[in-house]
């Protein structure tokens, strides 16, 4: 079902983050190299590396894009304790046609006195907005009041989450009747200091950012967090790493036109997995959200599936460096027999790789 | 490291060799599994390696500790310390080398036999062997030997002690005066030479930890810790160092070694082995004991030599290498973060790569990327697969393919648009079938001239049983037979739009259902014809439909056992034909031969068998209840399968709903389940209600399948979905977006562009007549100044464009359709936003194939680079 293929990425130290563009034609990576580069993808489809660049004087944590209709801008967060904004331009070396484009520096964002441990910006509808959120448990939110001038940003929030926020996550949803809301995650491991994912939505009146929820059952670190892309749902499904891949639906509780407080959520627990048998480190959502990438410290990447009744199921198992999984080694679950099939077809892939390497 | 508890060494210069030391040494080779699984005695150590055993040496009895010599030659050489303080040179599988014949065998004797702890060789001095041994009264504890050194020929107490314990000894090969005598008065737990200065000895002595200096060896720095074992210098910077005390480590760092940078979370149970990974800046793993699992500090950051208070980020990782519980590990000197793993009991190795953390992203074409350490890997699905999994495809790839299919975009045979979803989803298939028979009402409502009737088809049926008035009941005779049933079957003429809603009669006043029989036939859906032909009391025809089925090309043969069945229908209460039939029926597989006999079997007006068979289309349901349910059962069980419908989300409902509300909120679950924005966008459309249309719901789900349109680069699609919604919803139409003023008057010159081609005129008509009525279209309608030149062709702009060079393809299209030249996209004004210079979009077009700067002499402006996202191609490029 999944073929897996190794790309050169010559970054020097670990990557900890990709990205894509809106498109998917476009991704970042960063690493604690330093670095950030961004590849392009050819019509055959291939990717190029066209810029790679310092961004940083510490390892970059996280890179993400902005919406195209804001240009082609990036915002990357680093152990250095600053976000940064970068666009790319067209100067007058003839860069492109070396296969090269050029990145300026747009802002640094100096706010935090800790490390700046994840960044996002905010959906597009709210206008070019970037969040971050950083170890001493801040959450700061940016705004670009000109759009064309993304050098000047204004802190317009600053939420004190309590606890090391180590990952944030915007509702995608564009709908009015949803208030902008996002969800911060803490990888802090004190089990006693309760629930490690926080929602906070925006209010209208008081036009500041409360806590409209907190994920009680959510007591060990959390690495990520992910809110599923709308697509015009009546619901928000939110899935968390933390020791184990948990899937939650948020489902807004009608609210009486009177009431000003936050919106109230049932919150439900929609599926919950320990397959990883460990940490579990990254989360991640197709586009329609009916499918989920998650990756943990077994050393493999598993995609989730929900099928028409809302059981989510374990669709397919792959090894972090490619190679084919055979069997069960070191993780004792049934998934192997639910994988069987497309286990083999991507292994006769991958070999017919490895030989082309 | 006693006798009970296995290591692991690896050899410092073979990557595929590793000795295992508990009360012998083995020396083993790793090697792919493929070639070797044939070979007896073969262990494996994962899916793909295996381990094969070359030698084993039990000469060297009571070992306590090992270390493996450092340099390439004599390659096999390792020194053994064991219970009495001796150290060893001994060698695996390599006796016959001569320069490790010299050094084999060769033994060093401490002063006082006790227990030698720990050994380190210096690895840039390869001769000097530090060893680390328990107290002896006022003796030294940290003996550093010189390997190379010959027998002394000292006449000391000490030489006179080896004679006695090992009489056979060749006395050459005994060595009794260190090189340095270190810790006096002090016990040795855990040594390490120091990677920055080889000359410096890190040792954790009994209270303390010390480190010596051989250039002076009357000073040592120490400082005072519980933290003593397992001392390790971190490969990557020599400045940190990690030793423990129990469940705890600390971690120094030697430039401000007064107190640990650090100490990591303590552990329940003492600690056994703490390791460095030597080919990963600061991971280590540690170990504890009676445990399965290893446990990995990833410190992400060098530590800054002063003045930096805050704490490094340190990430807590756990690895399972193998089920049982872990007898020790060791790192892969130069293989990316692999270990091989010893299990405490029965010493099964396994073979074992710690991943790094693995970050991903899905893109929004589905496909996956991820970076796991410094690779990346790209993720794609596999399309080259069988049909059988289209229904597992992902609904973003099931959207993408209809997209291109054009789905939705079938106007009048409205029905068609569930092949164009790819023909196997039933409820898309009836949700289509719904709409077309809808479009046919409405459409014979407007020939009517029933104006306002229109919105009644839209509202579904449940609205239009609702009004249902002058409804009149008749007892039918069973078609062919003058036998009266006792069946009452009703009629109204809203239950005759219903019926022809369900797509059971076609237009006219009469329920003529043979139309709708003939086309099942055609379809070979023999059981749901019969049915449908039972329930307007024809059996004869029931059955002859079933004979048919039955001798037809794939047919089932049952199909004649019950057409038998059938015929044999009696409408006497207690006859056995109904016995039998009433409790057979349940047997039977198909839903429809089921509810026919459901039907024969009840009594008039109590249809449950028939009415709740959820296995049996909504449309054919409702038509049943439409025609034997009263006035007062009808609402009430539309209402009720209406609700059923909206909780499940099932399209099939959009029959009872219609493109009301309530539909809305049928759509909403279907959407909420699925995903599915695009079909739910393309019917709700087809909803003319402005009401509907003006859900914010509907807004908002037409929304995001443009957004994902536009993020699969579909523009095309997304342009043609804009022009069919702009037809059905003219509201949506967007306004101008730019207007384009004179350079004199600074009137807008719209008029001449755009409104030009309304008015139906060829543009040539201006371009050559020149009417002195009317302004040239070269001039500004407002004050009739010439409108700015293109920068290639150098006219003025609005000019018909002659045939350009270089677009050789499109002179043909201008040739064939002369008199639309004027909606030619060649003819447009471009400008670029940058340096203001512009062109017709024709010139402009070719020229910028072949060049990057503006076609303006001395204007170095890229235009057409100045947009990335004017570079990406459409992928739906038709």
């Amino acid at each position: 079902m999944f073929v897996a293929r190794s790309i050169a990425a010559d970054h020097k130290d670990l990557i900890h983050d990709v990205s894509y563009d809106f498109h998917g034609r476009r991704m970042a990576t960063c690493s604690s190299d330093q670095s950030v580069k961004v590849w392009d993808k050819s019509e055959n489809g291939e990717w190029h590396c066209t810029a790679s660049w310092k961004t940083h004087s510490g390892s970059v944590w996280r890179v993400t894009w902005a919406h195209p209709e804001f240009g082609q801008v990036l915002a990357s967060c680093s152990f250095d304790r600053t976000a940064a904004v970068w666009e790319e331009i067209v100067g007058e070396s003839n860069d492109k046609q070396r296969g090269l484009s050029h990145w300026i520096k747009r802002t640094t964002l100096v706010d935090s006195r800790t490390s700046v441990t994840d960044v996002k910006f905010a959906p597009k509808h709210m206008g070019l907005m970037l969040t971050t959120c950083s170890a001493d448990g801040v959450v700061r939110i940016y705004e670009a009041p000109d759009v064309m001038n993304l050098s000047q940003w204004s802190l317009q929030h600053e939420i004190s989450c309590k606890l090391s926020c180590s990952c944030i996550s915007w509702n995608p949803s564009s709908s009015r009747a949803h208030p902008p809301m996002f969800a911060v995650g803490s990888d802090d491991s004190n089990v006693t200091y309760g629930g490690k994912v926080q929602i906070y939505e925006y209010n209208e009146n008081t036009r500041k950012y409360g806590k409209a929820e907190t994920l009680m059952t959510v007591t060990d670190a959390v690495h990520d967090i992910a809110f599923a892309p709308n697509l015009g749902r009546s619901f928000h499904v939110l899935a968390i790493a933390t020791k184990d891949v948990r899937i939650f639906k948020l489902v807004p509780m009608r609210k009486e036109s009177t009431s000003t407080g936050p919106t109230k959520f049932e919150v439900q627990i929609v599926a919950q997995f320990d397959n990883h048998n460990s940490q579990v480190w990254r989360v991640s959502w197709n586009i329609t959200s009916t499918l989920l990438a998650s990756s943990g410290d077994d050393g493999c990447v598993r995609l989730w599936k929900a099928n028409y009744m809302d059981n989510w199921k374990c669709t397919g198992i792959l090894k972090g460096d490619g190679s084919p999984l055979t069997g069960s080694s070191g993780q004792p679950t049934a998934m192997s027999t639910v994988v069987g099939s497309s286990v083999q077809t991507s292994q006769n892939a991958l070999n017919g790789m490895s030989a082309g390497r | 490291m006693s006798g009970s508890k296995p290591d692991i060494l690896w050899s410092p210069h073979h990557p595929d060799r590793y000795v295992i030391c508990d009360s012998e040494l083995g020396l083993y080779r790793i090697g792919p599994v493929g070639s070797a699984e044939t070979k007896p005695g073969t262990l494996p150590l994962s899916e793909e390696t295996a381990a094969t055993l070359l030698a084993i040496n039990s000469d060297t009895p009571y070992m306590k500790c090992v270390a493996w010599y450092p340099k390439h030659e004599p390659e096999c050489l390792l020194a053994v310390g064991q219970a009495n303080g001796r150290v060893v040179l001994t060698s695996l599988g390599q006796s016959h080398n001569s320069t490790c014949k010299e050094l084999v065998g060769k033994e060093f004797v401490p002063k006082h036999a006790r227990q030698c702890n720990t050994l380190a060789w210096n690895p840039v001095d390869s001769n000097l062997l530090a060893a680390g041994l328990d107290k002896h009264r006022a003796d030294f504890s940290v003996l550093i030997w010189d390997i190379s050194s010959k027998f002394t020929p000292e006449t000391s107490v000490a030489a006179e002690k080896i004679r006695l314990s090992s009489v056979d000894l060749d006395s050459s090969t005994v060595v009794t005066k260190p090189l340095y005598e270190l810790g006096q008065n002090d016990a040795c737990l855990s040594l390490c030479w120091l990677l920055r200065d080889p000359k410096l000895l890190l040792a954790g002595m009994h209270r303390n930890l010390a480190i010596f200096d051989l250039r002076n060896t009357s000073q040592k720095t120490f400082v005072n810790t519980k933290a003593i074992q397992g001392v390790t210098v971190d490969p990557h910077f020599h400045d940190r160092v990690a030793s423990f005390f129990e469940g705890q480590v600390a971690i120094w760092d030697l430039r401000k070694f007064e107190k640990p940078v650090l100490t990591l979370t303590e552990q329940p149970k003492p600690l056994t082995k703490v390791a460095w990974c030597p080919t990963r800046t600061g991971l280590l793993a540690t170990l504890t004991r009676d445990s399965n699992i290893i446990r990995l500090y990833d410190m992400q950051h060098t530590p800054t030599p002063i003045g930096d208070e805050t704490e490094p980020t340190i990430i807590e990782r756990s690895v399972q290498p193998c089920e049982s519980q872990i007898g020790s590990f060791a790192w892969h000197p130069s293989s990316q973060n692999r270990m091989v793993v010893v299990s405490a009991a029965n010493r099964v190795m396994t073979d074992f790569t710690v991943f790094e953390r693995i970050s991903l992203a899905w893109s929004s074409t589905t496909s996956l990327m991820w970076a796991c350490g410094r690779h990346l890997y790209d993720c794609v699905e596999d399309s080259a697969e069988g049909i059988e999994s289209m229904i597992e495809k992902d609904i973003a790839t099931k959207m993408r393919q209809r997209a291109q299919s054009r789905y939705g975009h079938d106007t009048v045979q409205v029905w068609r648009n569930h092949l164009l979803a790819g023909g196997n989803d039933v409820q898309l298939k009836s949700l289509w079938f719904d709409l077309y028979y809808m479009k046919q009402c409405a459409e014979d409502m407007e020939l009517k001239l029933q104006g306002n009737k229109q919105s009644v088809v839209y509202s579904g049926i449940k609205n239009i049983v609702k009004t249902s008035s002058g409804t009149t009941e008749s007892r039918r005779c069973w078609a062919g037979s003058d036998r009266p049933t006792d069946v009452p079957r009703y009629h109204s003429e809203e239950r005759c739009l219903a019926l022809r809603l369900c797509g059971w009669i076609s237009r006219g006043p009469d329920i003529d259902v043979e139309t709708f029989l003939r086309s099942l036939e055609q379809e070979q859906e023999w059981e749901r014809a019969a049915a449908v032909s039972l329930f307007n009391l024809d059996i004869r025809r029931a059955i002859q439909i079933l004979n048919k089925g039955a001798t037809a090309e794939k047919g089932d043969l049952n199909l004649n056992v019950v057409a038998m069945a059938l015929s044999g229908y009696t409408d006497e209460k207690s006859s056995l034909w109904r016995e039998m039939c009433s409790s057979l029926r349940l047997q039977l597989k198909n839903p429809y031969l089921c509810i026919m006999f459901a039907f024969l079997t009840s009594e008039p007006g109590a249809y449950d068998g028939v009415l709740y068979e959820s296995s049996v289309a909504v449309r054919d349901r409702v038509a049943f209840a439409c025609m034997f349910l009263s006035d007062a059962q009808l609402p009430r069980y539309i209402d009720k399968l209406t609700n059923e419908m909206k909780e499940a989300g099932n399209l099939e409902g959009i029959l009872l709903t219609g493109l009301t509300k309530d539909g809305v909120d049928l759509m909403e679950s279907y959407v909420d389940r699925t995903g599915d924005v695009q079909t739910a966008s393309f019917c709700m459309l087809k909803g003319s209600p402005g009401d509907v249309l003006k859900d914010p719901r509907v807004q908002c789900w037409i929304e995001n399948y443009r957004n994902l349109l536009d993020a699969w680069r579909f523009w095309h699609k997304r342009a043609e979905f804009d022009i069919h919604r702009g037809k059905l919803d003219p509201s949506s139409k967007p306004l101008a977006q730019v207007f384009v003023s004179c350079n004199f008057c600074g009137k807008s010159i719209s008029y001449s562009c755009s409104a030009m081609p309304h008015q139906g005129r060829g543009f040539s008509q201006y371009g050559v007549s020149g009417s002195p009525t009317k302004s040239k279209v070269t001039s500004c309608p407002g004050c009739r100044k010439p409108l700015p030149r293109c920068a290639l062709c150098l006219m003025n702009m609005g000019t018909p464009v002659s045939n350009c060079p270089g677009t050789g393809k499109s002179d043909e299209k201008v040739g064939l359709t002369r008199e639309n030249k004027l909606a030619q996209f060649n003819n447009w004004f471009t400008w670029c936003h940058n340096c203001r210079h512009g062109g017709h979009a024709g010139h402009m077009l070719s020229w910028f194939r072949d060049h990057t700067e503006c076609p303006v002499s001395a204007c170095t402006c890229k235009c057409m680079q100045l947009d990335t996202t004017g570079n990406l191609v459409p992928s739906d490029s038709s």
